[in-house]
């Protein structure tokens, strides 16, 4: 049980600058996820605070003792790796022992150690397995495996390197479900890498969210979709993504695809008449509606040029005034291609972001986003 | 019995029967004509061992089998005509071949993990500057050596040999080696040092064993060399640290008569134990080339 906490954090390996000024509080028993495609600096990050990877500048503590220039072996964290790291000449048994006969994690009985992996086997559902080699096992058990020598012993920090990722859909929405519930991780300050945004909603108690090795934003689940600070951070969660469409201010409404439809200016977004704007609208909050029906928010209206069902939801590619824009519908409107549909979207759904190409930041003031601005502009800089 | 149903018919391919082709059986004849070429001269070899002192220079094939050479080249007999004991002399191969590996693993396991393992301004430099030992032919450095060795009293020394051959056995161990700690995932060690253990004992409880199989094939490549190596025992020894690759050309008769027949049995006793060793560890050798990585 620990604090972890990253000052400006930098490493490259060679012309590639893989995590810059990176500054994180990390709080006792928290879990916390790291969020970012893939190159985004995230193992980079996670085995830093493991001490696997010498930094260039910035400090790691954990438990407010300095670590950075510690040893891995006398920091008392666990990790388990992306690749699961199983040493293949031992059974699951000894793989899952190895923490505890090292004797740097504290000193156990034969007994104990048993004991020990006894419990977290169970926990873990994979006591048949103790005497077969890594070999032998699917991936789902790998990954148990993995998670089992973390939990095994207790260590300051849990660091957690992708290990869903691995897995098909199905085996990994249960072991998220899984990861959640388990004792030792609710107690344990945890660190997850991951670059699946389901995941990272679902577990964490905070997200940052990584690109180029910078920081983006922080913040809890709910900060982080529902006022994401900036373009990339939109995009990144949301399948289907989320919808930008350029437009002008005018009159407290934002005029979109060329003047065909407008949105009202949220409350609390600094604009002007006459300014350019990216809107975000998420296909999940735009809301198909009956021809009759009185929705509260902005009213669009397009034609449906493509559906496709997916399973709970069907996806529409609706034509707005010449804008392409995908809505998730449940499908019970009966809406088909080549149909007309109207649509509402509810007003603190709407996403304001700066004019421009690439990602640009979001405006409104509700959010201290003061570390992420200076993150953005030092990305557009170097970029 | 109710199994018989499942017995492949005529027509079905066998698992490692193939369809007989033209192509292949060209490629067959090619192969058999290659290897009865490759092969002619140990058939040689082995004809001339088993014949007479008369056989052995006709001009037409005169051949009465027997192992005499055999017996001849291991007993006193042989001592007595190339004043070399040929039984010493293959001990002395052995150790100083097993000193030689012994000494190059011992240096050359750690030299190739860390240079597997840390890349630094220079590093390849210092392979190379360690492969550039084989770039030159030895006789290139043989007389400088000799008058060294006779100054440091390392001539005709088993110690001495040993020293020297690892300008034949260390290069191609680290060389080997190196490649198969480049192959092996860094997590694993990584994983070892969160476990608690030191970076020594990481390398001994998860490196070492993994490539075993490559410890294996680099040490039997390294004892081949050096069993085969010629011009450092002729040159650098005599009769103490004197070996078998020198032992054996005695019986061409630095003075007299040269036994072909002797010197033929003689090579084919030498040839054994690379062979005996390369047989024992051949399960290692074919492990080698394929061993598992992190995920399946």
């Amino acid at each position: 049980m620990a604090t972890v906490t990253l000052k400006g954090l930098s490493k490259s390996y060679g012309k590639t600058q893989a995590v810059r000024d990176l500054s994180v509080d990390i709080e006792d028993g928290e879990f916390f996820v790291i969020l970012g495609p893939s190159g985004a600096g995230k193992t980079t990050t996670l085995k830093s605070v493991a001490g696997l990877v010498d930094v260039d500048g910035g400090s790691v503590t954990i438990g407010g003792k300095d670590v950075t220039l510690v040893e891995p072996y006398h920091r008392n964290v666990a990790m388990a790796f992306e690749s699961y790291a199983l040493y293949p000449q031992k059974t699951v048994s000894d793989n899952l022992a190895s923490p505890l006969k090292s004797g740097r994690t504290g000193k156990y009985t034969d007994a104990q150690q048993k004991e020990r992996i006894d419990q977290v086997t169970t926990t873990l559902g994979i006591n048949h397995l103790l005497n077969r080699f890594p070999r032998e096992l699917s991936n789902g058990q790998r990954q148990r495996v993995a998670l089992g020598r973390v939990l095994v012993r207790p260590a300051d920090v849990y660091l957690l390197d992708e290990p869903l990722s691995h897995l098909d859909a199905k085996l990994r929405a249960a072991m998220r479900a899984e990861l959640k519930q388990l004792g030792a991780m609710s107690k344990t300050t945890t660190v997850y890498v991951t670059h699946d945004y389901q995941e990272a909603l679902a577990l964490g108690d905070r997200i940052a969210v990584l690109r180029d090795g910078a920081l983006v934003q922080i913040g809890t689940p709910e900060d982080i979709w529902r006022r994401p600070a900036d373009t990339f951070v939109a995009r990144a969660l949301g399948q289907p993504e989320i919808n930008l469409l350029d437009g002008e201010v005018e009159d407290g409404r934002i005029r979109l695809g060329g003047g065909a439809f407008d949105v009202p200016v949220p409350a609390g977004v600094d604009v002007r008449g006459g300014d350019r704007v990216r809107v975000g609208l998420r296909p999940c909050d735009i809301h198909v509606v009956g021809d009759q029906a009185a929705g509260s928010g902005p009213r669009l209206t397009g034609t449906v040029v493509l559906a496709e069902r997916l399973g709970r939801n069907i996806e529409l590619t609706v034509d707005v005034g010449g804008e392409q824009v995908i809505v998730l519908s449940s499908g019970r409107e009966g809406v088909d291609e080549g149909g007309q549909v109207s649509m509402t979207v509810a007003e603190h759904d709407i996403h304001v972001f700066a004019a421009g190409e690439g990602d640009t930041s979001r405006l409104g003031a509700d959010h201290d986003t003061g570390r992420t601005r200076g993150g953005v502009e030092e990305v557009e800089t170097a970029q | 019995m109710a199994l018989d149903r499942f017995k492949p018919t005529r027509t079905e391919l066998l698992p490692g029967h193939k369809r007989l082709g033209v192509g292949s059986v060209v490629a067959d004849l090619g192969l058999i004509i290659w290897f009865v070429f490759s092969l002619f001269p140990i058939v040689w070899m082995v004809i001339l061992a088993l014949k007479n002192a008369e056989e052995q220079t006709t001009t037409y094939f005169q051949f009465s089998p027997s192992w005499s050479n055999f017996a001849t080249v291991l007993s006193d007999k042989g001592t007595q005509m190339t004043s070399v004991d040929f039984k010493t002399a293959m001990l002395t191969s052995l150790i100083n071949c097993g000193g030689a590996v012994i000494v190059s693993l011992v240096i050359g396991i750690p030299a190739a993990y860390a240079a597997g393992r840390w890349k630094y301004k220079g590093s390849n430099d210092l392979m190379f500057q360690m492969l550039s030992f084989r770039f030159a032919p030895e006789l290139m450095v043989i007389v400088p050596l000799f008058v060294i060795y006779n100054q440091i009293g390392l001539f005709d020394t088993k110690v001495g040999m040993i020293w020297v051959l690892q300008l034949v056995t260390m290069p191609l161990v680290v060389w080997i080696l190196r490649s198969y700690f480049e192959d092996l995932p860094e997590d694993l060690e990584q994983a070892a040092l969160l476990d608690g253990y030191s970076r020594t004992r990481a390398f001994v409880m998860v490196a070492l064993p993994i490539v075993r199989p490559g410890i294996a094939a680099a040490a039997l490549l390294a004892f081949i060399f050096a069993w085969n190596n010629y011009v450092f025992p002729l040159i650098l020894a005599d009769s103490n640290a004197g070996t078998v690759t020198v032992a054996i050309t005695k019986f061409l008769g630095g003075g007299g008569q040269a036994y072909y027949n002797l010197t033929a049995a003689a090579a084919i006793i030498a040839a054994l134990p690379p062979l005996i060793l390369a047989l024992t560890i051949q399960r290692y050798l074919v492990r080698g080339l394929s061993f598992g990585a992190v995920k399946a």
